[in-house]
């Protein structure tokens, strides 16, 4: 391929133009980490307000509860309830994670470890950050209503989220607010992809590539195809809701005509799990990095696991229906799902074999983002067994909408990609503020999180095998979960742990950022990728030359090495281990 | 000549392009996915309780934006002269009044929106395609305005344009010739 020049554009000079309406990706990779912090907060605090409400119900929250709840004294009604978890959902998948793992480490690595000065079209890259905020600001906007936010789940299956389930302009909002999301991350993916095919610094194969690269293209891939598909079920619920199309009305809720309720579950589904591979793949990619660079290791079949995870990429297309097995859908298709489901634990099998396979023998640096590297490794691990027995069609007509499905997929898709993500966070720091975060406090933040998190999920896991429904306001009026309410309080107070460790890091980061003033050195993790040749924090062309990559990104623990470091750059000529 | 560098944004653009059409075309793809799960879930198709759709106006429009594909395809390719961009244009534009049309024409003969699947998804599937057109449209004269001359925003405008087109003969196809 040819290769084209790109240019070195004048740095901006004002307030507003360097980071408002910025067209660096480095500063739009900032923007929507401090973005996705400030929502994970709000959803932490939803699941705080939810935690509180299934181990005391009945009882004020405490502090804040009189502030948010005047009417009812402090008690979270039932309407909010279901308002709060709805939020919730919406909130962490699209205002949280995405944001972080795919806005933020998306935006600032991908030119950064490819060896571009930026990604392929900046205007659209700015757009997408500009569209998320208005999504968010609708999304807050629906919290202000007189009927409240959306409350239907954060699935909004017809009929909750029809007029009948739903009235008022809330559910509306949501539909808007998770569209103009879609268009958002949309424009991201279609610069990913591009910028990644494209832009690719020179002897930069594919194979080539850290496996951040990797697991955040694959993401953009799936968000490019499969986030359109929401976008159709969305607009869809929009006509049914104000122009009175009836797509999914059906019974009491259609005043004529007939839909089908079930027709939304399908393009639902058909995007929604997609999504959760789109909001993991991310978080395996630095993962399956930062275990090589760490354990001082070349990763284990580093091929292998490029290739696991695109086979991942491609079967998690075509396993949707497993979210569906009570909706009547015939023995052969469920056969069929569960069979397809089955086969992701083959790729996944492998890519965590490989992750085992890098740290053996190791000479491991247990350094925070190591830490929080193992913690995936660990919670992952845990979270992906129990996924087999969801993936069982016999097994899943049982624990369908139980506890178990929701502490399975908070371990998957929570505990995983948050701990991915603080990974991420604490080893890209240096190369975007340009300071190191305080390492002792990072490592109580690992503990302190990782802790109370097992509590919490492992909790949910027990009480869901118990019979526990999700979404109930108070389960215990049922006479056989009353036996639950233990260790129903025992994750609350775990939830409250982990809730407060966050505010270990919330001070790190903007201590670091704003008061700390020793400098980072340019690789403070001795590692050979192409952003660590650069200075801290990566200044504004990136790389002063287009850089010619000769290896590949985890050559460590050589010992044939003879210039005294046990890695080598990637721009350096490779030496036979 | 082009340089090897001017060729090469090109294909930069184009792969972006083909990547935007791509997500386009799953979310028109699930609206389909949509209609075929109704069709082959009812015992008559088409459903006997609603009047009969509109013929006429469907059939015009389909060979309105066909034409204006074969009036960009010239101006592409040919001479690359405003008039064939204008005509394009004023197809589009004919387009759309021929779609307010057919909406006028079914409420007219008593087909609403709420009557039941077929008339939900007639008028769904064409305001959505009716916005992209209106999308379509206003990448037409910002291209006459300001980048006649540039090969790269010439194409790529062109194929947002003859994509819509394809989406309507298989709107088309499904909803109206059945």
């Amino acid at each position: 391929m040819a290769f084209v020049e790109q240019h070195i554009h004048d740095a901006p000079t004002s307030f507003w133009s360097k980071y408002i309406v910025s067209y660096d990706h480095k500063v739009i990779g900032k923007q929507f980490l401090w973005f996705g912090i400030f929502w994970l907060l709000v959803g932490g605090l939803m699941a705080l307000l939810i935690r509180w409400t299934l181990a005391y119900p009945g009882v004020p929250f405490p502090v804040i509860g009189n502030l948010l709840f005047p009417h009812t004294d402090g008690v979270v009604p039932p309407d909010t309830y279901a308002m709060l978890f709805t939020m919730h959902g919406t909130i962490m998948i699209f205002f949280a994670i995405t944001p972080i793992l795919i806005g933020a480490f998306g935006n600032f690595c991908i030119p950064l470890m490819i060896g571009a000065r930026d990604m392929i079209f900046p205007t659209l890259n700015m757009l997408s950050f500009w569209f998320s905020m208005a999504s968010g600001v609708l999304l807050l906007a629906s919290l202000c209503l007189p009927l409240g936010a959306a409350a239907g789940g954060w699935t909004s299956y017809p009929t909750l989220s029809t007029n009948i389930g739903q009235p008022g302009l809330g559910q509306t909002l949501w539909l808007l607010s998770l569209f103009l999301f879609g268009v958002s991350s949309t424009m991201g993916a279609v610069n990913y992809i591009t910028t990644v095919i494209t832009l690719r610094a020179p002897g930069m194969g594919y194979f080539k590539m850290p496996l951040t690269i990797w697991g955040l293209w694959l993401t953009a891939i799936l968000n490019a195809i499969f986030v359109p598909v929401l976008g159709a079920g969305l607009l869809l619920l929009t006509f049914d809701r104000v122009f009175g199309t009836t797509f999914f009305l059906a019974g009491a809720a259609a005043t004529s005509g007939k839909g089908d309720p079930v027709l939304f579950q399908h393009v639902f589904w058909i995007f929604g799990h997609p999504e959760v591979y789109i909001l993991i793949l991310p978080a395996w990619g630095i993962v399956s990095d930062l275990l090589s660079f760490f354990a001082r290791k070349p990763a284990f079949g580093y091929k292998m696991t490029a290739l696991s995870l695109s086979a991942i990429t491609v079967l998690s297309t075509v396993v949707y229906g497993h979210h569906m097995y009570t909706t009547q859908m015939s023995p052969l298709m469920t056969q069929s799902f569960m069979t397809l489901t089955m086969l992701i634990s083959i790729p996944s099998a492998i890519f965590f074999a490989n992750w085992l396979g890098t740290l053996w023998k190791g000479s491991i640096r247990f350094h925070s983002p190591m830490l929080f590297s193992l913690g995936v490794v660990f919670v992952f691990g845990l979270g992906g067994l129990t996924g087999l027995y969801l993936a069982s069609t016999s097994i899943d007509l049982y624990l369908h909408d139980t506890y178990f499905v929701v502490g399975h997929f908070h371990y998957t898709m929570a505990a995983s990609v948050l701990l991915g993500g603080f990974a991420g966070t604490y080893f890209w720091f240096p190369k975007m503020f340009g300071r190191m975060m305080n390492e002792k406090l990072a490592k109580w933040h690992f503990w302190c999180t990782m802790i109370p998190l097992n509590g919490i999920f492992t909790g949910m896991m027990v009480v869901g095998y118990g019979g526990m429904h999700r979404r109930l306001y108070n389960p215990f009026i049922y006479e056989f979960l009353q036996k639950l309410v233990p260790i129903n309080i025992f994750i609350t107070v775990c939830a409250v742990l982990m809730g407060a460790a966050q505010f270990i890091f919330i001070y790190n980061f903007v201590h670091t950022i704003f008061f700390k003033k020793e400098v980072a050195p340019a690789n403070p993790w001795e590692v050979g990728t192409l952003e660590w040749e650069i200075p801290s924090p990566a200044p504004h062309y990136n790389f002063k030359d287009i850089p010619h990559v000769k290896c590949g990104p985890h050559e460590l623990g050589n010992p044939n090495l003879k210039n005294g470091r046990d890695f080598q750059y990637q721009t350096e000529e490779w030496v036979k281990a | 000549m082009k340089s090897t560098s001017q060729e090469y944004r090109e294909l930069q653009h184009s792969i972006g392009m083909t990547v935007t059409l791509i997500s386009f075309g799953m979310m028109f793809a699930s609206l389909f996915l949509g209609y075929f799960l109704v069709r082959f879930n009812s015992p008559v198709w088409p459903p006997v309780e609603i009047a009969q759709l509109p013929k006429l106006l469907p059939l015009l429009s389909t060979v309105v934006i066909g034409l204006s594909s074969l009036t960009y395809y010239w101006f592409e390719m040919k001479k690359r002269s405003s008039k064939w961009l204008v005509l394009t244009l004023v197809l589009g534009l004919l387009f759309l009044g021929l779609q307010w049309s057919l909406w006028a024409k079914m409420k007219e003969v008593g087909i609403l929106v709420s009557h039941g699947m077929v008339p939900s998804m007639v008028y769904a599937f064409s305001w959505l395609h009716a916005g992209h057109i209106v999308l379509g449209l206003f990448f037409l004269s910002w291209l006459l305005l300001r980048k006649m001359d540039q090969d790269l925003w010439v194409k790529n405008v062109g194929k947002f344009w003859h994509f819509l087109g394809i989406i309507w003969l298989m709107m088309y196809l499904m909803l109206f010739v059945q």
